[in-house]
């Protein structure tokens, strides 16, 4: 096979596939790595945000890139709300109730589109997008405002966790809670601005499958176990890792019906995730194990 | 302390009226508490007055830690007091504790390993609104070897740098009082003697220390004041020196 | 006939409540018991329906099979298969906290599915696999009814009594002991590994027998016969709300939750068909609703767990500092 064409084939579809993965990925490492506890409604939610610029667009009929920050703020404050009504409720107990709870409230969000906006698929915008060609290297304008806003999107988060009061916070929640909180973090600020940030990951990362594929109900579960092992790839709590991660499970996936039948393109980002726990339960980059 | 124990030791009791003359910083009464239903600190009685080194020793569950604990609210106090600058602080939460002056070091995991020493300090001057920068400093006076590697992982230092990450964390808030559990387990004779040193240091700046450990003789040996408990009960008590000198004492705690 | 009708319906009702029951004592052995988070019963479920059904049914052109065994030596294929499959995910899970497991496994129930629908040879594909005999298939209906419904009957108490048997003796104490403080279960080591393992397994073949007396009773199985979320999704709204770590609880919670599910279709089925697909949509919903309301408000369940070792979260977090005082 000629490289440009795997280069347009298989790389390009898994670097654009992986940076809708690393932004679900990133949201998840989050939760994992400061609330501590796997989030199972981290896809349904997604798909909710996706809808939510669905809405947006009908409704209005505007461009679904003005459709996007609506449906980022709607899912942050879904998300906080979720949390409010629901998991914080459950704060004193093991963490597993949590992850049980979230996976009724993965079930609920599902409802809700399946409810509202029915279950045909259904697409931002009609119409054929042919692919341009840059030097051999054939991309949809699309394709490279994912990758870019991947990049702007995790790149800010990162440089509010590194260099502002309220981020250092976050990463001390996530390094050593009992210490934190010694040191006067308020767990509960902590918390809602950790779901926030995953709120707006997770409108992103549903918007951007949408836009390069289509909207279905179930398009974030079906999400939920790249985005888990794109998450331990890189290492739980590590923002960068879960980029990395996404990355690698995307570009796995898209360059594996190369050897093997394209129906069990899903079942890769499942090898990967014991793979890593097998040989390495923390990561790329070092991270926790719970 | 039993009355028991005061009429063994008429002579400790006496020195001791003149270190109780100090403007009390910590004073607890009487204190009960445990974890779930069960009492460890069976009435427990301390007193720590300014600029003074107080060391708690004893045997293993003892209660030592527990004492300490209960002081920073990290365990249900279900009776006696607990008075901190004056104010009854017996049921507080620990970041309320933190900002009425006292700042606890605990034994383990007491830094965030994956922050550099800078973001540690950072985050021990979390509540202070305003410059932290003449803290910064102080802590950095303290402890040279922070200043030199402030940009390393903390998680990458050895077990001495990492307690003095952990004592210069606590320190950023200026707290009048500092509890300290067991700063110098595991560490190398020269890193203890170290920490020793700049515990002293703290006290003669103007801080007051409440310190657990278990090397109790070199810890009594530079303390104003000792307590040795045991079944969560106050057993002995006085100056550094009278409990070394303390046959009892000796025999039981201090392995002969 | 009126009457008959109902009959009819009441016995197919208790059968189908009969194969929940199987499937929430399976995942009380994993949950209940021993505080393992399954996320992937239906895929246990599956891989139970089609062992039994492709070892018992006769030749046909469009899946492996012809095999014609006994139904008792499908429903052992089954268990087997189930226990095989939850082997390699436990071992490679049960070392870190459950989190892990519940991920793990809803990808393994993901990649059964896959595996049904896309590997026709073996499963029939969309087609499934028909004609699997059914004990008593040979009555007529109602009787051959019955006859199901008693066999459905018998299997579960024997599970339950194995179950109840295997609980009260040192094996359960030990498991609830490391579903109870966790962190030192880990410390402990190795054994603790092997008997979390051994229920995990276990539990997995429950679920598997309750996939096979499902694929009998409707003498075929094929890939839409289970919506993997609700059906997983159910069995454990059925064993939070009866009461984890009970197992009577565990069979009352199925009957409820069973009755309300069917008792809600009934009335969405009266609706406008336009309303009919979106009410069962809200259906999944007020499922969901119920399972954080019985969390928050009652998570013991109905019967909650005997002797009080259904130890509440202060004890918990007690054991925990303890272990890091002093």
């Amino acid at each position: 096979m000629p490289f440009m064409e795997f280069v347009n084939f298989y790389l390009m579809p898994g670097i654009v596939l992986g940076s809708i993965y690393a932004l679900g990925a990133v949201g998840i490492t989050l939760v994992f790595g400061i609330l501590r506890f796997a989030h199972l409604a981290h896809g349904d939610l997604a798909t909710f945000g996706a809808f939510t610029a669905l809405g947006v667009v009908t409704i209005f009929g505007v461009s679904p890139w003005v459709a996007l920050p609506v449906a980022m703020v709607v899912c942050a404050s879904l998300a906080i709300g979720i949390d409010k009504l629901f998991y914080d409720y459950l704060s004193e107990r093991p963490k597993i109730i949590v992850v049980m709870s979230s996976l009724g409230i993965a079930l609920m969000l599902r409802a809700v589109v399946q409810v509202v906006w029915g279950v045909d698929t259904e697409t931002y915008t009609r119409g054929i997008v042919r692919p341009d060609d840059y030097w051999g290297i054939r991309i949809r304008d699309r394709e490279i405002y994912t990758i870019i806003a991947m990049f702007v999107i995790v790149g800010v988060l990162w440089a509010f966790l590194q260099k502002t009061r309220w981020g250092k916070a976050m990463r001390a929640m996530s390094d050593n809670p009992d210490l934190a909180l010694l040191s006067g973090v308020d767990n509960r600020k902590i918390t809602m601005l950790t779901w926030g940030i995953v709120g707006i990951l997770c409108a992103a990362s549903g918007f951007f499958l949408g836009i390069n594929t289509e909207l279905k109900p179930l398009m974030g579960w079906t999400m939920l176990l790249p985005m888990f092992a794109a998450a331990i790839l890189g290492g739980v709590g590590r923002a960068e890792g879960a980029v990395i991660g996404g990355l690698i499970v995307g570009i796995v996936e898209e360059t594996s019906v190369l050897f093997i039948p394209g129906e069990y393109k899903a079942a890769l980002a499942f090898a990967i995730l014991l793979l890593i726990l097998l040989v390495r339960p923390t990561g790329l980059l070092k991270g926790k194990v719970l | 302390m039993t009355s028991q124990a005061i009429a063994e030791q008429p002579m400790a009791n006496n020195s001791m009226q003149q270190k109780y003359s100090g403007k009390p910083i910590l004073t607890m009464a009487d204190v009960r508490g445990g974890y779930g239903d069960a009492d460890i600190l069976q009435g427990i009685n301390m007193q720590v007055t300014e600029q003074e080194i107080v060391v708690i020793v004893g045997p293993n569950g003892a209660g030592k830690s527990t004492a300490m604990k209960a002081i920073f609210g990290l365990l249900k106090v279900r009776g006696g007091s607990i008075v901190v600058n004056g104010t009854e602080i017996a049921g507080w939460k620990p970041n309320r504790i933190v900002q009425h002056g006292v700042c606890y070091v605990p034994q383990v995991n007491n830094i965030f390993r994956e922050m550099t020493i800078h973001e540690n300090l950072e985050m021990g001057a979390f509540l202070r609104k305003g410059d932290i920068y003449e803290s910064l400093e102080r802590v950095y006076t303290l402890f040279p070897d922070l200043k030199e590697r402030r940009n390393a992982l903390a998680g990458n230092l050895s077990g001495g740098q990492r307690q003095m990450v952990a004592m210069g964390r606590a320190l950023m808030l200026n707290p009048s009082l500092l509890l300290l559990d067991e700063p110098t387990a595991g560490l190398s004779p020269k890193y203890m003697e170290q920490i020793f040193e700049i515990t002293r240091n703290l006290r003669n700046a103007g801080l007051s220390i409440l310190l657990v450990e278990q090397h109790a003789k070199q810890a009594l040996a530079f303390a104003d004041k000792g307590y040795v408990l045991a079944a969560g009960n106050n057993r002995h008590e006085g100056t550094g020196q009278e409990l070394l000198a303390d046959r009892e004492v000796a025999e039981m705690f201090l392995g002969g | 006939m009126e009457l008959i009708g109902l009959l009819n319906y009441v016995v197919y009702m208790a059968i189908f409540i009969g194969i929940y029951c199987l499937l929430a004592l399976g995942l009380n052995i994993q949950w209940g018991f021993s505080g393992l988070f399954n996320a992937g019963i239906a895929g246990f479920f599956a891989v139970g329906a089609y062992t039994s059904a492709l070892l018992t049914a006769p030749e046909s052109g469009v899946h492996l099979g012809g095999f014609q065994l006994p139904v008792v030596v499908g429903w052992i294929g089954a268990m087997i298969a189930a226990g095989a499959i939850a082997w390699p995910i436990g071992k490679v899970c049960l070392r870190f906290r459950s989190d892990y497991l519940a991920i793990a496994t809803i990808g393994v129930a993901e990649i059964i599915r896959l595996v049904v629908k896309s590997e026709g040879w073996m499963t029939g594909g969309a087609r499934g696999v028909n004609k699997i005999p059914r004990p008593f298939g040979d009555l007529s209906y109602l009787y051959s009814q019955l006859a199901y419904l008693a066999l459905v009957l018998a299997i579960v108490l024997v599970v339950y009594w194995a179950i109840e048997r295997q609980i009260s003796a040192p094996w359960g104490r030990m498991m609830r002991g490391i579903r109870d403080n966790e962190d030192a279960a880990t410390a402990m080591g190795k054994d603790i590994k092997a008997r979390r393992l051994e229920a995990f397994i276990f539990g997995a073949a429950v679920m598997g027998f309750g996939g096979a007396l499902f694929a009998h009773f409707n003498r075929s199985i094929t890939p839409e016969a289970i919506d993997p979320m609700i059906a997983t999704f159910l069995v454990w709204i059925m064993l939070i709300l009866g009461g984890s770590g009970n197992n009577r609880g565990a069979l009352l919670g199925v009957a409820v939750v069973w009755i309300i599910w069917s008792a809600s279709e009934f009335v969405t089925d009266q609706f406008p068909t336009e309303f009919a697909i979106k009410a069962k949509y809200m259906r999944v919903f007020i499922i969901g609703l119920l399972l954080q309301l019985v969390l928050r408000f009652r998570p013991e369940g109905i019967l909650p767990e005997p002797q009080g070792t259904a130890s509440s979260p202060e004890v918990k977090t007690t054991q925990k500092q303890e272990g890091a005082a002093e």
